[in-house]
């Protein structure tokens, strides 16, 4: 007991410091946004964050290992490991906060340009209300809508930050449970899950408060217009170039030969007869990369998909789905890939479902998250008055404004998904080696970085030209038809950061 | 209204911050002080494994007590593998199941005298131990004091290598103190050169000189010991500073260490691939030959294992020195038959990153040969009972041949014969039960050593075993650290002598 209060006492400060610096990732991602939509010029807005979509899609081992590698050994400016002082909270916060910041940070952005195509800051602008203080309450719009998300990754993070944990040598409560759940010593995976599930239970209680109130008065007035406009989203050939670039990829893989182990050629830099150079076992990457494509993208399609139409669906019953989503998400990856193999057997499903079955809860969060805006929204509450049935609201009106922005958070989820099936690898569920599944190929690569960095950029460079794919595809919000006016002023500085009100 | 939020936070933060101080491990990362009054600087040791059952002697903990000079036996192994004295400065057998033990003059770090009464109990309580230590497996001792000075030990069945069976880490001796509840407590109450004075949980542990030490004083004041499970982690602590002395670096991380910086040593583990004699595809001889035939050991200690790991030889490698003087060609092997695209599982564990890729490498060779070959890799703790129960035709795993009593035979009971605990190839063979059988019974070292390698010779005729490397391990030493031993059985690595 005693190791599990200090396990958490130490994940939670790693947690809080991973906040403030995603909260810093995510105020970088959109600052051009808010920049522009001080100034009233989000027309001028072009690009979809490629950066933050690249970023998020990073798996946090690989940050982790690089960071350690380079910052930590090779520069020595911060402690490449232990857990004795605020130095060493800067790394492992990185690590985790990058890739999650980016994350938000995308969230964010879609949701910016409604909320300056709104009324209010039209207003605010002609009414001469500074650049900072619009920006600031742009901010404040949005981010009840992503407070669900909020606190499922305060939750996901503290208990599921084992990879991190272990690169860092950190006696966090990821490491605890895990090695409790491997070594079936039930007393501490009983308090360390418990301790999750409080802790889960208190960040959604804190994160549904602070929705409250940030928008509760509008809320329960029904006094909100939507935040989601029809796009117009014009033909774009940045997909089109991804995505021939990944194909070219595949393609160029699929005629070598994945499996040839070749030990005299092991860890060979990148040449012309190795483009991507060769793994541990002078296997090439680029074959790998290229076979692995396939198996790799299908199956994480296929639960993407699954996890969309679930987490639309339940997020359409919050009154069912909050709890659920709490406590599912409370429960560490580890535990819930053991407790479904418990139920459902050793089979080739098992993996997928288990990873099916925790990817749903931040679609659900989202969607609900959303919705509750959306029915609060004066077109609404005027299809109603029109006497538009139940049905009909939810199939023209609702679902339309939600789906879109969930889906594309769905989309930039995508390569954690791919990396989340091979998480469950150790446990002998998942691709066994040696199977060029993407996940298995950073996973076996990963104590290699610092001596063949090619053997885990190339295929991390893969899942990240992925995400960008997903994320340009989508397509990004481009709103405002408004002119600018000439009554802007100059913003002081527009970056918020998003956690300061939170 | 701004500056009293703001005056508010900082309040809160001040508030906060002792709070927050308390939330990170204490000291470790500090230990660089030169020295103190008694002289000599402490050592900071990164050690793989981390306490697992609360550093109770009898269980896997038991290494790390004695690596870390804490615990003590009545007897030590030398370097020629026999047993050499410790607590005991002699001992003589009085007939087939007694021998006796002469004690020498040493006390316990809570003061006590090392007495024949202490001994024995000591003794009485591993014995009486549940579960059993690993060395005392099929045996049941009693042990009694004799005069001032001794300590008479029976065992129900003769058993000529008890003096070697007493070097093992699990029956180390401890004041009567550390007997009270149910799990023997290791803390200031054992006989060695370092004292255990504090234990963070599976973080850190502190040491510190025991001045009363019969082997004379050590030389370094404490030892502050880190244990840190990730290889890469571990190697990273060594490069930046932050520890002297860092065990059991991974070969994939070697590379990144200087020439003075990483130390060999042969040990006597041995990666081997052992197949299931008794059910699948393995069960015909024939297959067995053939895949024997089919595997080239040398691309393993060369490639996989980059240089550090000699090439299986046999089932001992070259740190048990004797064995390769002694040894003989294998006995009534089979005729390889053509595998004919049988399809074979083979097994392994990621708990030492090697293994998945020799089993890799294993397959490609094993297919080149006619094998259709599936693998199935998992965490150690998920597989060991699939592959004892016979699950798989194959098993890919490390073993330290000597570990649990020093003694040669121990292992080809336990691994090979039909009743044997740890029979992963699930081998039945008389031969091979009437080689061990009979080394066994031997006292004389040189006979038993003689017979053990009859005895290894069967069990390789069975093909049931194909000996892959022998591996070496890497520790790392910081360039200004003296005196560390290397020690093949990897029971010691702190000793006396080392000093920074």
């Amino acid at each position: 007991m005693p190791a599990v209060v200090q396990a958490l006492g130490v994940s939670l400060m790693l947690m809080a410091a991973a906040l403030v610096v995603a909260a810093g990732t995510a105020a970088a991602v959109c600052a051009r946004t808010l920049r522009l939509g001080v100034r009233r010029r989000l027309h001028q807005r072009r690009g979809a964050g490629g950066t933050a979509a690249v970023l998020a899609a990073l798996p946090e081992f690989l940050l982790a290992s690089v960071l350690a590698a380079v910052v930590g050994v090779h520069l020595g400016w911060l402690p490449a490991l232990g857990w004795y002082g605020p130095q060493y909270l800067v790394l492992p916060a990185l690590a985790l906060g990058l890739p999650a910041g980016a994350l938000l940070g995308r969230l964010l952005d879609d949701m910016l340009p409604a909320a300056f195509a709104e009324d209010w800051a039209l207003a605010a602008a002609a009414r001469g209300i500074g650049g900072r203080e619009v920006a600031r309450m742009a901010v404040r719009r949005c981010v009840p809508g992503l407070l669900p998300n909020i606190g499922l990754f305060v939750t996901g993070l503290t208990g599921g930050a084992v990879a991190v944990e272990q690169i860092f040598d950190i006696p966090g409560l990821g490491r605890t449970t895990l090695q409790a759940a491997v070594a079936q010593d039930l007393p501490v995976l009983q308090a360390g899950t418990l301790a999750l599930v409080l802790l889960a239970a208190v960040a959604g209680s804190l994160a549904r408060l602070a929705g409250r109130l940030l928008i509760g008065p509008a809320l329960r007035d029904s006094a909100l217009p939507s935040l989601h406009r029809p796009e117009r989203s014009g033909p774009r050939t940045a997909p089109l170039v991804y995505a021939a670039l990944l194909l070219a990829v595949v393609v160029l893989g699929l005629v070598r030969d994945p499996l040839a182990v070749d030990t005299g050629a092991r860890l060979r830099a990148p040449s012309p007869a190795h483009p991507f150079g060769t793994d541990s076992l002078g296997r090439d990457v680029l074959a790998r990369i290229g076979h692995g494509a396939f198996g790799t993208l299908t199956l994480a399609l296929a639960i993407s998909a699954a996890a969309l139409v679930a987490g639309v669906l339940l997020g359409l019953l919050p009154r069912l789905s909050e709890p659920l989503a709490d406590t599912v998400n409370a429960v560490p990856p580890v535990l819930a890939g053991l407790l479904v193999a418990g139920v459902a057997g050793s089979g080739a499903a098992t993996p997928a479902l288990a990873v099916a079955a925790v990817a749903w809860v931040p679609l659900a969060a989202h969607t609900s998250a959303l919705l509750a805006q959306e029915r609060a929204a004066v077109h609404i509450t005027a299809t109603k008055g029109l006497g538009a049935s139940r049905l009909y609201l939810l199939r023209h009106e609702l679902l339309p404004a939600v789906v879109p922005p969930v889906a594309r958070h769905a989309l930039l989820r995508l390569p954690s998904v791919a990396l989340a099936l091979t998480a469950l690898g150790f446990l002998g569920l998942g691709t066994q080696p040696p199977d060029p599944e993407w996940g298995l190929l950073l996973a076996e690569n990963q104590p290699y970085v610092e001596r063949a960095p090619w053997a885990v950029l190339a295929p991390a460079a893969v899942l990240a030209l992925l995400g960008l794919l997903a994320v340009t595809a989508a397509g990004g919000v481009r709103l405002p038809r408004r002119q600018p006016t000439a009554a802007v002023r100059e913003p002081e500085s527009a970056v918020v950061p998003v956690g300061e009100r939170v | 209204m701004r500056s009293v939020v703001s005056r508010r936070r900082l309040l809160a933060g001040l508030l906060l911050a002792p709070l927050l101080t308390g939330c990170f491990a204490s000291g470790g990362g500090d230990g660089t002080s030169e020295g103190d009054a008694a002289g000599g600087s402490r050592l900071r040791v990164a050690l793989a494994f981390p306490p697992a059952e609360n550093l109770s002697p009898y269980g896997a903990d038991a290494t790390l007590l004695s690596r870390l000079g804490v615990t003590e036996g009545l007897t030590a192994l030398d370097a020629n593998g026999s047993a050499a004295p410790a607590l005991a400065t002699s001992w003589t057998r009085e007939n087939d199941r007694t021998w006796m033990f002469t004690l020498r003059e040493a006390a316990f770090q809570d003061g006590e005298k090392v007495t024949p009464d202490a001994v024995a109990s000591a003794l009485t309580h591993a014995a009486e131990a549940d579960p059993e230590p690993a060395a005392l497996s099929g045996v049941t001792l009693e042990a009694a004091k004799e005069g001032s000075d001794k300590v008479r030990v029976t065992t129900d069945a003769p058993d000529p290598a008890l003096p070697l069976r007493l070097t093992s880490p699990g029956l180390a001796i401890l004041s009567p103190k550390a007997y009270g509840d149910a799990r023997p407590d290791p803390v200031g109450t054992a006989t060695g050169p370092f004292e255990l004075t504090e234990v963070n949980g599976a973080t850190a542990a502190t040491l510190d000189r025991f001045d009363d030490y019969w082997g004379g004083r050590a030389q370094a004041a404490g030892i502050d010991a880190r244990f840190i499970a990730d290889g890469t982690a571990r190697t990273n602590a060594l490069r930046t500073g932050q520890v002297d002395i860092a065990e059991a670096v991974p070969v994939s991380q070697a590379a990144s260490l200087d020439q003075e910086t990483r130390k060999e040593t042969a040990t006597t583990r041995t990666t081997s691939l052992l197949l299931n004699t008794k059910s699948g595809a393995f069960e015909d001889a024939g297959l067995r030959a053939a895949a024997r035939e089919a595997i080239d050991t040398s691309v393993f200690a060369e490639d996989v294992y980059e240089g550090v790991a000699d090439p299986g030889a046999g089932i001992y490698g070259p740190a048990v020195t004797w064995a390769a003087d002694l040894r003989t060609a294998p006995t009534g092997r089979a005729e390889a038959t053509d595998p004919d695209g049988t399809t074979v599982t083979i097994a392994t564990y990621d708990n030492r990153p090697e293994l998945p890729e020799v089993a890799q490498v294993l397959q490609q060779q094993l297919e080149r040969a006619g094998f259709t070959v599936k693998l199935e890799v998992r965490e150690y703790s998920r597989l060991e009972s699939d592959a004892l129960a016979g699950k798989f035709d194959a098993f890919v795993g490390a073993r330290n041949t000597l570990l649990d009593t020093g003694d040669p035979v121990s292992i080809l009971a336990s691994d090979y014969t039909c009743d044997g605990a740890y029979n992963l190839a699930l081998l039945c063979d008389k031969d091979v039960d009437r080689a061990v059988e009979e080394a066994e019974g031997l006292a004389d070292t040189d006979k038993r050593r003689r017979a053990a390698m009859a005895a290894e010779a069967a069990v390789l005729g069975t093909d049931a075993v194909v000996p892959l490397v022998h591996q070496r391990i890497i520790t790392g030493v910081g360039t200004d650290v003296q005196g560390v031993i290397l020690d093949p059985y990897e029971r010691t690595l702190v000793g006396t002598g080392t000093r920074r």
